[in-house]
């Protein structure tokens, strides 16, 4: 962070919540950073929220917890926060604040880059054309997530979403290209943050990740800097280092619970379930920054998980967050009832850029048609499930009958994958053919007759 | 007179052979049964080998893996600490260099103090810090020009240059 320090202002009117008032200031603007010396010598740090005349609104990061009015010092840095940027930052372990948490020295880097970012001029974006890998069957076979694409996993509480979350950062690769994975964490319990340390030690031991870890008894403000300086270090590693990055942000509730904290604090009028009104365009100042850009390599991916409270798809995070990003992968209690990992709903799920990303000379040339009858033929097996529901096992054609077995061999063969066990896309399509197989060639109209000669037995060996 | 013949005899013969034959076949279906036995037990004891050798070697193949990987981010761990010890001792060079600056040279001191009036104003109050530099305060506004904040900002400017310590050359 930039150190440049001028004229501190000592005359702090009050302090409420994580809001600190100075007066007496000149030549301040809004969103600058600021950095605040406490009587007993600590720093803390700081964003101007608003000024007003000689008054500027200063939220402090670190929580105004343990401080007075008097003996307070705030110096502005003339800038809004800016951090060093680099390649500096593989294998690094940081705080919500990115100050170092792992022993090491404070990241230094060549350039510093604001960490508001600047939205990619529309004009200037790439299509996103290829597949990111995240060795998940599930995901890349039904919900391909595309370099570029912004792609939220839906949770609810009590489903294995962090579970999921660290076996994508662990597991994705880029067809060989260089690849890092950014991992914001906010609001983790400490024991979520262990885990998410130890599922990601290989990939940081191999200085391809850069972790962010905001713990849930972390001032509630930093959560909202959090996924900022995420990105902005994942855009520089991207577009002006060549790399492809996966940016993980997790859990997206627990920051827009941040946003309505400050928001609320600040005595704003509350919106939706006292959201702030502006929670959309905020989600979307941190979704947008994925992409591509034309004439500069590397890529920016989002994978931001977000909890829906009491499963509600309706709630103004999920719902928010649905209207930026490009589909949803939805994780569904009742698959995890039933003891299946990951538990993602596949008929709920949806990567909207997938089939940009898929088929000949991207995955595989039969990806695409697989992915689309296994869907259908999943459809149809729910509505033979509730139709056995009514009328009974008994009463069901054969035809439907099979298509019960698909949903078990479905559940079984396809989704069911150990949380280490890092599969290849062949294997998953492999088994995408063998849960479809299940059903006779006569049901498996979406997919060309040459790719069932090559996959599905001969008609007539079929008929015995 | 010869002795009468045992009219039992062709009977007990054959009941002979017939035991022997019967005997033979039990013996033989024994042994065959015994080599199957044995046979499918060797089977079984090699496939329990090979499959306890395969469970072993991919035991032991994660093992190493995860000793590899602990072993990388302990040696990353440990220099991480290395560089964060190596800052700290530039850190404590450069404010050693900055005081020693200031009580070496008595002017650098009145440029502070000349410089915290052009910020402030000239009725500003100047204070000396006690590890060299000054501070300067109007109600409201404070600067801070002592040796140790000067020191940390010349740090914090100093940037990725820093990295050159621990870089290879």
């Amino acid at each position: 962070m930039t150190g440049a320090v001028g004229i501190e202002y000592t005359r702090v009117r009050e302090l409420r919540g994580p809001l600190l008032f100075v007066e007496g200031v000149s030549g301040v603007g809004w969103d600058e950073f600021a950095t605040i010396v406490l009587d007993s010598g600590g720093r803390r740090h700081g964003l101007v929220l608003e000024v007003d005349r000689d008054v500027a609104v200063v939220q402090v990061l670190e929580d105004t917890a343990g401080m007075n009015r008097t003996g307070t010092r705030v110096a502005f840095s003339g800038t809004p926060l800016r951090i060093p940027v680099g390649a500096g930052w593989l294998g690094r372990v940081c705080d919500g604040r990115g100050e170092p948490a792992d022993g090491g020295p404070p990241v230094l880097g060549g350039s510093y880059a604001e960490v508001g970012g600047a939205p990619i001029n529309p004009v200037r974006r790439e299509p996103p054309d290829e597949a990111v890998l995240t060795g998940v069957g599930a995901v890349d076979v039904l919900t391909t997530l595309v370099r570029g694409q912004k792609l939220p996993v839906f949770s609810a509480a009590g489903l294995p979403h962090l579970e999921l979350a660290v076996q994508i950062a662990a597991q994705a690769t880029c067809a060989g290209e260089p690849f890092a994975v950014v991992f914001a964490g906010m609001g983790l319990t400490h024991a979520d943050a262990a885990f998410v340390r130890e599922g990601l030690a290989a990939r940081s031991a191999a200085r391809e990740l850069v972790l962010f870890v905001n713990t849930a008894d972390d001032p509630v403000i930093e959560r909202l800097l959090t996924p900022r300086l995420a990105l902005t270090v994942a855009e520089h590693l991207a577009f002006t280092e060549g790399r492809h990055v996966l940016v993980v942000m997790t859990d997206m509730t627990a920051y827009a619970e941040a946003l309505r904290e400050v928001s609320a604090a600040r005595g704003e009028i509350p919106a939706r379930r006292a959201y702030p009104g502006y929670l959309y365009s905020d989600l979307a100042s941190l979704y947008e920054r994925c992409g591509r850009i034309r004439g500069r390599p590397g890529s920016v991916t989002v994978l931001p998980v977000l909890t829906m409270p009491a499963g509600d798809i309706t709630h103004p995070v999920p719902d928010l967050t649905g209207y930026i990003t490009e589909g949803q992968i939805v994780l569904s209690a009742e698959v995890q009832a039933a003891g299946t990992h990951p538990p993602v709903d596949p008929l709920a799920s949806l990567s909207r850029l997938m089939r940009k990303g898929t088929g000949a000379g991207r995955t595989r040339a039969d990806h695409p048609a697989v992915a689309a009858q296994l869907i259908a033929a999943l459809a149809r097996s729910r509505q033979v499930r509730e139709l056995a529901d009514l009328i009974g096992r008994s009463a069901l054609s054969p035809t439907d009958l099979r298509h019960l077995d698909l949903e078990e061999a479905f559940r079984h063969r396809f989704l069911a994958q150990g949380t280490d066990e890092n599969r290849s896309l062949d294997d998953s399509l492999d088994r995408a053919w063998e849960v479809l197989l299940t059903l006779p060639r006569s049901q498996l109209g979406m997919l060309p007759a040459g790719l069932l000669d090559a996959h599905a037995p001969p008609r007539d060996q079929e008929a015995r | 007179m010869t002795a009468p013949l045992d009219a039992l005899s062709p009977v007990r013969a054959a009941l002979l052979r017939a035991a022997r034959a019967s005997a033979d076949a039990v013996r033989d279906r024994a042994q065959a049964d015994a080599e199957e036995t044995l046979r499918s037990a060797r089977a079984t004891a090699e496939a329990v080998l090979a499959r306890a050798r395969d469970l072993g070697r991919a035991d032991g193949a994660a093992e190493a893996a995860r000793e590899r990987v602990r072993a990388a981010q302990d040696a990353w761990a440990a220099e991480l600490a290395a560089r964060a010890e190596v800052y700290a001792a530039l850190r404590t060079a450069v404010h050693a260099g900055v005081r020693r600056r200031f009580t070496e040279d008595a002017s650098v001191g009145s440029l502070s103090a000349e410089a915290a009036r052009k910020l402030l104003g000239p009725q500003a109050r100047v204070t000396a810090a006690p590890a060299g530099g000054v501070t300067a305060e109007v109600p409201g506004r404070r600067v801070d020009l002592s040796a140790d904040a000067l020191a940390d900002r010349a740090l914090d400017r100093l940037g990725v240059r820093a990295e050159t310590l621990w870089e290879p050359a």
